[in-house]
């Protein structure tokens, strides 16, 4: 005896929260990377300005910027500017044109630009003023940085390295130079000296404390983004596994509504062609009646199928693909031939090759479609033409037939789904009906527009208008 | 020599029409209820078929797709045709496959669609056409 155990616990499949290790959760490598470009143009301007302000001390006279501070031409600026420019060269190399490895990933790339960064930072710092001018906030920028594009971890690192370059570049300012001073052994000086050291150790003190704080608050907000952005991830891996469970549904119920229908088709194959033996001309007139019947039925079932593939996989972007939308044509004529033939239908084809960016079988979907259309609503032994017409990226396909038209009030509604003609529905009877609703929506997906000129009794002239096409595949 | 054609359909109507118009123009037919039951009498030489009509839902959802990569791989000599009632819908099952040798036809069964398909499949794959 065969025993299953059957389980429905979904507790397995609910979004869980990342708890474990997130002081190591980080960004992917495409963001970083798409980072690494970003602050490498952002230091191109700063070099830039840097370069400007140069210009500026070299041809101004050095009165003027001693009044605005700035005491004489120096040569750190131009060390800061080589420096800079040199790295994000190599920044850029590393990242385009070197293998990656262990040594060469996007996060190590990152790291030498903090590092590389922070050391400059810190050499602005020193000439400039650590304790005397607010450029030591600056640092701040470089924590918030670290906070978003590393690990709570790393960016923990980058602060204590940021709190330890300020210290250094305070203590050298104001302690290394305060034992010169000392020798010195002048009372009024030294009682000077100490006050301004007492300031420079605070200045260092809330400094620290202030970067700490600062990485404490960014690295617990990016956290929190970070986990919301995984929640996203997750459920969007969700709604992709149900939407795969909703297609295998819609096969299933479609096979076990259409299966009955093929079996009694088959055997009324098997009488139409005289396999179980000869049949009177009313018996096949009644078979081909029930025939019909059973067809558009089937047609109908898979016509809804289609129609609800076509409204899950509508923003699918991993499908799309430029394709030669002449070939596309092609292949729906070659579908369509035996039923063109039987209605002794001539069809004049005069269409260029140019390429398009959709989801291939939907295009395929949408002429088949139109041109099965024009086919039905034309009358026996008449033509269909279809034409391209191509102006620089713009393309667009005509399907003319001359068939039974349209009326113009019922012209607006033909692309709705549960829009009925009985004008229509009497040429032809073996319509699902929701053929072009079916169009409508793969144009929908992949950015088509479709224009219709008909007239009844003259004939009706789809036109698919494609925009940004192309000579060759991209 | 008569070419001989396995046919797998839980669909016991399906069987007997393909069995009626396949014996009535030369084959030999053998049909099997199940996708197992199938791939069971591939193991010996004397069973083994030139073509297999596969139905793609027996079973399971996708028991004759498994069943068909099986005798692709393992018996690539052998000619196969999906006859299912999915007809081209299930065409996305078949990603990054040939259609050179992905047949499928949509049921129902229609006698001279079908026989001209078995003919040109073994004509074309190196078997003698009937």
């Amino acid at each position: 005896m065969a025993t299953t155990e059957f389980s429905w616990d979904k507790s397995t499949n609910q979004t869980a929260l990342r708890t474990e290790a997130q002081d190591r959760v980080k960004l992917s490598d495409d963001v970083l990377i798409s980072n690494i470009r970003w602050f490498v143009a952002f230091r191109w301007v700063l070099i830039g300005a840097l370069i400007i302000f140069e210009i500026l001390v070299l041809l101004a006279s050095s009165d003027t910027f001693v009044k605005l501070g700035i005491s004489e031409q120096q040569n750190w600026p131009i060390a800061i500017i080589g420096i800079l420019i040199l790295a994000n060269i190599y920044y850029i190399i590393a990242l385009d044109y070197l293998p990656s490895s262990s040594y060469n990933s996007p996060t190590i790339n990152l790291w030498i630009q903090i590092i590389v960064d922070l050391i400059c930072l810190s050499i602005v710092v020193h000439y400039i003023g650590s304790t005397s001018t607010p450029i030591s906030f600056f640092y701040v920028l470089h924590i918030a940085l670290a906070c978003i594009f590393f690990s709570a971890r790393e960016s923990l690192y980058v602060t204590i390295l940021v709190c330890v370059m300020d210290t250094v570049v305070i203590i050298v300012d104001n302690f290394l130079f305060a034992q010169v001073s000392l020798s010195a052994l002048i009372d009024k000086h030294l009682s000077v000296e100490n006050s301004s050291q007492a300031n420079a150790l605070l200045w260092m003190v809330f400094l620290d404390v202030l970067f700490l704080v600062v990485w404490y608050v960014v690295s617990r907000l990016s956290l929190i983004v970070r986990t919301h952005e995984y929640h996203l991830a997750d459920a969007y891996k969700q709604i992709k596994r149900a939407q795969i469970e909703k297609d295998q549904y819609a096969l299933l119920i479609t096979h076990q509504l259409k299966s009955p229908l093929d079996a009694i088709r088959s055997k009324i194959n098997l009488i139409k062609e005289g396999y179980l033996g000869d049949t009177s001309t009313e018996v096949t007139q009644a078979l081909e009646q029930m025939d019909t019947r059973a067809k558009n039925m089937s047609g109908l079932i898979l016509d809804l199928l289609r129609l609800e593939r076509l409204k899950t996989n509508c923003c699918d972007t991993d499908q799309f693909q430029s394709i030669n939308v002449n070939s596309i044509i092609k292949k729906c004529i070659d579908k369509l031939l035996p039923v063109v033939n039987s209605r002794e239908i001539t069809l004049n084809v005069a269409v260029s090759d140019f390429y398009y960016q959709c989801i291939p079988e939907q295009l395929e979907i949408l002429f088949e479609n139109i041109i099965s259309n024009s086919v039905t609503y034309s009358h026996q032994g008449a033509s269909i033409e279809v034409a391209s017409h191509i102006a620089f990226d713009h393309a667009d396909i005509t399907v003319t037939d001359h068939g039974i038209g349209i009326e113009s009030k019922d012209l607006p509604n033909i692309f709705n789904e549960y829009f009925y003609s009985p004008r229509a529905a009497m040429h032809n009877k073996s319509t699902s009906g929701i053929g072009l609703s079916i169009v409508k929506i793969a144009a929908e997906n992949n950015k088509l527009k479709i224009k219709v000129d008909s007239e009844p009794g003259v004939g009706t002239t789809f036109t698919i208008i494609f925009s940004n096409v192309t000579s060759s595949a991209a | 020599m008569v070419l001989r054609i396995a046919h797998v359909d839980d669909d016991s109507d399906i069987r007997e029409s393909i069995q009626r118009i396949l014996e009535k123009n030369g084959y030999e037919v053998i049909s099997y209820l199940t996708m197992q039951d199938f791939i069971d009498s591939l193991t010996s030489n004397a069973n083994r078929p030139d073509l297999a009509i596969l139905d793609v839902m027996v079973e399971s959802m996708d028991s004759g797709l498994t069943t068909f990569a099986n005798i692709h791989k393992n018996y690539p000599e052998i000619q196969a045709i999906f006859l299912t009632s999915l007809g081209d819908m299930i065409r996305p099952y078949f990603e990054n496959q040939s259609h050179e040798w992905v047949c499928i036809m949509e049921k129902p069964v229609e006698p001279i669609s079908l026989l001209a398909t078995i003919n040109e499949r073994l004509k074309n794959h190196g078997g003698q056409a009937a």
